[in-house]
Formats: structure tokens, C-alpha cells, sequence
């Protein structure tokens, strides 16, 4: 005979290097892993702030296409000073701004200077479309501009008459705009937060799969059950080795973007948020629940599908569902409600979106946080352990 | 030694597939033990039962005096499986795939370096050593499987359908193998739907059909108790008919 162990952490350790090599060798999961964690999000997050960035340049050399100007030659020189390229509209500008082609026109009435020498307001029109989001800078910013000549001719005829500008502006509204520069940007910040999430959920998917229903395909199961091993053991030496994964491909994720906003050539908008070591600390801190709540729940699925395909397809409707959490959050746009911090993936998704808007960590909510995920890690993995013993799992059903 | 005793598994939800129906046997040390019955005779869930991948309705059994239920770990350490199932980590190499079983037996570092290097001359695989198993033929993958389940030099050896898709030179090393492991004192149970198989190498047979034992003894014995002159005809006449055994 040979002299043998019979340490349960061995067997436990033993299962998981297995797992970790095994995983390592498998080259088309690793190469998805590595795509999505360090190019994908980091790509697409360059390319909203390249967006964001023509819309700020655009402002700045807003082209006015305008009707009848030489009507009101004081206007057109106003708005001259505030370098505005001015420019004969096109006949059917209607359609040109319904296309996206013209931001916004601006038409003098045929009658303004007759009004205005009549003393009556003289009539400006304004044509654009609200609804398309790369206009809105350039129509606030033309509204802008004629609020403010219009507040300057005011002034000036008020001065003629000998009455102090002031009459007549008996408000004084100063407004401080109390955003933080991280806490504007909400799309970019939105897409940092969900991409971290989106790798702690994902990040183990093909490896758990591969562990549970491709170990059942492979008819590998049935052989590893003769073994001392125990069925909770199995669970959980897989699990350790998917985690590892898990934890792998978010802290990849994470150096995408530390790297991408670090390096890239950003655009010239500041940026509206930091990303530094400090926030690369806090996102792992708070997605630790779900790096190890993820597989967990992974293995369960995996190990109910008889084949790799089938696993897959119900892992897709989970995934589907946990992706969805965080948009409906963003689109709710409320307070977030204080229970929410308790709920998985809403919870880290919150606790996120806070740490990229610069705060600290708020360590109650952290933990509150974590309590859930930790429960329902511990009984996916029963679960997991009583599947391995379940005699169904070798009949095939 | 395997003692099995009244052992009974159905399926179905009512219970309505008897698999194993009040099994009886007993398999000796230094002897192979061949289990022949038609397909879906009960060998495999008889087979699992044994191997405690399986708990039995009634009935008992023990491997070298251990229940296969009440300490299911302790016969788990005792017996070798070559069970119908025999994938590989097609990532691993052979050696990977034996050394991983190897520790799961608990068996240490140094020790089983030097036993996965007796198994590897043993059944010449040297050469697909420390391949990867993806690829492997039928054959190799059998060599690789066996040595997998013999790792931790186990006393009882269980076989299920172990000559399934192999060619005659595979077949021929494996019987010569499983002689081997007989001469130097293991209990080796055989399962097999082919005749042949079972007259080629085992010392007494248990044949089934339908989850019962239908008759038991040596060649011989069982010749002599049909009233046939040839083991085929004895075959079909204990079962009752011809049915299966073509398959």
C-alpha cells in the first residue's frame, strides 16, 4: 500500500490547481477574458469621450445659418463679436434640421425693423429640433446669446431715458453649480461602472461552464466521484479556481481603464471623473462580493446542464437579468433608495458610481453590501455539492 | 474481496424499472470475477452501487469488509473504477491526468511521481507521457484511464465494458494487464456483454439478466448445469432466450 493523506484542504487545494491549469491552457476562453477585460470597455469609453468633446467644440465654432439678417444689423454685429460664423440659411432648412444637418437657424422677421423703429418688440425666430441630443448645445447656447443682447439694448434704452439698468432687473440670480468635476459626465461614469460589474458577472462564465456541464460532457464526472473526493469539496475547489479567474479578468478590466485614461490620447474635455489608484482600490473592495458570488452561482447552472449548449442558454437569461439591473438604475435617475445598498449588483452598482464621483467609501453601506452576496455564495455552493451528489447527475438527467 | 448481498436499485418514479433485483455474489481475491448479461442486464447500476456513486434501495455489499454506504470514503480508497465513463482533461497531459487523481488518493508528492513512472512503463505509454490527451485514440485513452484508476494501487479493481471500442491489440495488452493484477492478489470484478471476453479471462462468472442472478460458477460449472457442450448455448439457455446477447 501506499502511504497516503487524507486532508480535506488538500484534496480542496489539489481540486482547484487542477482547475486553475486547465483553465489557463483553455486559449479561447483566456483570449475572450483578456479582449473583453482589457480592450473593449476601455475603446468604447475613449469613444464617448470623443462625443463628448465635439459637442464642446462644437459650440465653440457654431456655425448660425440665418434668414433676413441685414434686417437687424445690431444683432448681426453682436453676434459677430461673439464669433459666430454667420451664414445664409439653406431655402428648406426645415428639412436640414430635421436630417441633423443644421443644428438650429435663426430668422429675422420681414417686419422686425419697422417694429422696433415703431417701438414694439421685433420678432426673432428660432427653428431647431430638441429632440436630437447633439443639437442641444448649440440651440442653449444661440438662446443664450439672444438673451443677452436682448438684456444689452434694454439696458442702453433705459440708460437714454435716464433710469439706472437696475429698475428693471430687481433679481440678482448667482447660482453655483455645486458638481464636483467628477460628478458631471454621467454616461462615461455609467460605462466604468457597469464595465466593472459586467466583469465581476461575466468574468468566470466560460470557466465555471467548462468545469460543470463540459466536466458532465466530457464524461469526466463520473470518474473524479470514485475518487475520496466529497462532493462539497469538488464544489468548493472549483469554485476557489473560478474566483481566482473572476478576480483576474476584473482587475484586468480595471487596469484597462487606469491604463486607457492614463495614456490614450484623450480628447480635450476634462475629464469628468477620476480614476486613479485610490478608485481602483474601491472598486475592488466593493466588487469582492460578487467576484466570489458569481461563480458560485455560475456552477449551479453550469452543473444542471447536461451539455455545454444547454448551460449556456440558461446562463444567458441570468445574465440578461443582472445586466439589466444597473441601466434600469441609471434611467430611474431618483435617489437611490437605502435598502438598495443591501441588494446585490444594484448595491455594488450604487456603491460604484459613488466612488468614481470622487467620495470615500461609506463603510456601512460597504458591509451591508457584502451580507447578502455572502449568504447566497454559501448556498449556491451547498447547492453545487448536493448536485455532485445527486446519482441523476451520472443517469444524464 | 466484494460481498454483495440481496442488492436492489430501481428507477423511475414509481420505482417501475427494477435496474438490480435482489443481486447475490461473491468476488474473491486473486481472481477476476466476470459479471456477463445482455445490455440493460443491471451490470452498470450494479457497478455504481459498488463504486458508492449509487445507494441501493435494500440489500447490502462491502468491499474488503467496508458497507459501500455506511463508509462510502473508505471504500473509495480501496477500489480502482474503470467505469463506462472514462473522460479525459483533453488540456492536461497523460501524466497530468493520472498525477490529478493520483492527489485526490492523498497520495504524497515523491511517491507518486515514482508510482505514475511504474504505471507509465507498465502499460508503455511513455511515449504519450506528457502529451496532452486531446487527440488520443481509443486505445491510449484506455491505457491513460486504467492507469488513472489504479494510481493508488488499489486492492479491488472494478471494470465496466473495459474492451468497448478498442482494437485486438489494446484488447490483448488489457487482458494481460488484468492477469497481472490477478497473480499479484486483487479482486478484480469484469463486466462484459461479450462472451468471449469473459471465457478469455475470468476464473467464475455471475451472469444477469433482467437485475437478477440467472446462474453463477466457472465455465465449467455453468456448461454442466444447462446440459450444453459449448458456454454460448449454456449462455442463451440460462437467460431463457436468445434475446441481446447479438448486441
Amino acid at each position: 500500500m501506499i502511504s497516503r493523506g487524507e486532508s480535506s484542504t488538500a484534496r480542496v487545494a489539489t481540486v482547484a490547481r487542477k482547475e486553475i491549469i486547465d483553465i489557463f491552457r483553455d486559449r479561447r476562453t483566456m483570449l475572450v477574458t483578456l479582449v473583453t477585460a482589457i480592450v473593449a470597455g476601455p475603446v468604447l469609453m475613449l469613444l464617448v469621450l470623443n462625443l463628448i468633446a465635439r459637442q464642446s467644440d462644437k459650440v465653440r465654432e457654431l456655425v448660425l445659418p440665418v434668414v433676413g439678417i441685414e434686417r437687424a444689423p445690431a444683432l448681426q454685429a453682436f453676434l459677430e463679436r461673439q464669433q459666430l460664423t454667420l451664414k445664409p440659411a439653406p431655402a428648406d432648412y426645415e428639412a436640414a434640421i430635421k436630417s441633423g444637418e443644421v443644428d438650429v437657424v435663426l430668422e429675422v422677421d420681414a417686419a422686425f425693423a419697422d417694429d422696433v423703429a415703431g417701438g414694439r418688440p421685433g420678432t426673432i425666430r428660432l427653428a431647431y429640433d430638441r429632440s436630437r441630443d447633439r443639437a442641444r448645445a448649440a440651440i442653449a447656447e444661440v438662446e443664450a446669446l439672444l438673451r443677452a443682447f436682448n438684456r444689452e439694448w434694454g439696458r442702453g434704452r433705459l440708460l437714454l431715458r435716464g433710469i439706472a439698468p437696475e429698475v428693471a432687473n430687481p433679481l440678482n440670480v448667482e447660482s453655483r453649480d455645486l458638481a464636483t468635476p467628477q460628478s458631471s459626465g454621467a454616461l462615461v461614469l455609467f460605462l466604468i461602472a457597469f464595465y466593472g460589474l459586467f466583469a465581476s458577472v461575466m468574468g468566470g462564465m466560460a470557466a465555471a461552464l467548462d468545469t460543470t456541464a463540459g466536466e458532465r460532457e466530457r464524461m469526466s464526472l463520473e470518474p473524479l466521484l470514485n475518487t475520496p473526493i466529497g462532493p462539497l469539496e469538488l464544489a468548493t475547489g472549483k469554485w476557489l479556481a473560478v474566483s481566482l479567474l473572476n478576480a483576474a479578468a476584473v482587475v484586468l478590466t480595471l487596469t484597462g481603464f487606469y491604463l486607457a485614461l492614463r495614456f490614450a490620447p484623450l480628447p480635450a474635455v476634462g475629464i469628468p471623473f477620476l480614476f486613479g489608484p485610490a478608485e481602483f482600490g474601491r472598486f475592488l473592495v466593493t466588487l469582492i462580493p460578487l467576484i466570489l458570488l458569481m461563480p458560485a452561482i455560475l456552477l449551479y447552472v453550469g452543473c444542471r446542464g447536461r451539455t455545454f449548449k444547454e448551460a449556456q442558454s440558461n446562463l444567458s437569461v441570468l445574465l440578461f437579468g443582472i445586466s439589466l439591473l444597473p441601466i434600469v438604475q441609471m434611467f430611474l435617475q431618483r435617489k437611490d433608495p437605502s435598502w438598495l445598498s443591501w441588494v446585490p449588483v444594484s448595491g455594488q452598482y450604487a456603491l460604484l458610481s459613488r466612488a468614481l464621483r470622487g467620495e470615500a467609501l461609506p463603510w456601512m453601506e460597504l458591509l451591508q453590501s457584502y451580507v447578502i452576496p455572502a449568504l447566497l455564495t454559501v448556498i449556491a455552493l451547498t447547492a453545487v455539492g448536493r448536485l455532485f451528489s445527486r446519482e441523476s447527475l451520472l443517469v444524464g438527467r | 474481496m466484494i460481498v454483495v448481498d440481496h442488492l436492489a436499485k430501481a428507477f423511475g418514479r414509481h420505482r417501475e424499472v427494477r435496474a438490480v433485483d435482489g443481486v447475490a455474489f461473491t468476488a474473491p481475491d486473486r481472481a477476476i470475477t466476470g459479471l456477463l448479461g445482455p445490455n440493460g442486464a443491471g451490470k452498470t447500476t450494479l457497478l455504481r452501487m459498488l463504486s458508492t456513486l449509487m445507494i441501493p434501495d435494500s440489500g447490502t455489499a462491502s468491499i474488503e469488509g467496508h458497507d459501500v454506504v455506511r463508509e462510502r470514503y473508505a471504500v473509495r480508497r480501496r477500489i480502482g473504477v474503470l467505469s463506462d465513463a472514462r473522460g479525459l482533461y483533453p488540456r492536461l497531459t497523460a501524466r497530468e491526468n493520472i498525477r490529478y487523481y493520483g492527489a485526490l488518493q492523498g497520495i504524497q508528492a515523491d511517491a507518486l511521481e515514482r508510482r505514475i513512472e511504474e504505471l507509465v512503463q507498465a502499460l508503455a505509454i511513455a511515449g504519450i507521457a506528457d502529451r496532452r490527451t486531446q487527440g488520443f485514440s481509443q486505445g491510449e485513452r484506455m491505457k491513460v484511464a486504467i492507469a488513472r484508476a489504479l494510481v493508488h494501487d488499489p486492492q479491488t479493481i472494478l471494470l465496466d465494458e473495459p474492451t468497448n471500442g478498442l482494437d485486438i491489440m489494446s484488447i490483448r495488452a488489457l487482458r494481460a494487464l488484468l492477469r497481472d493484477l490477478r497473480s499479484s492478489g486483487k479482486c478484480l470484478l469484469f463486466s462484459s456483454h461479450v462472451m468471449q471476453e469473459v471465457t478469455a479471462l475470468c476464473d467464475s462468472i455471475v451472469i444477469l439478466g433482467h437485475g437478477r442472478v440467472i446462474a453463477s460458477g466457472t465455465v465449467a460449472e455453468l456448461v454442466a448445469k444447462s446440459g450444453e457442450t459449448v458456454l454460448e448455448d449454456a449462455f442463451v439457455r440460462l437467460l431463457g432466450s436468445g434475446e441481446g446477447l447479438a448486441a
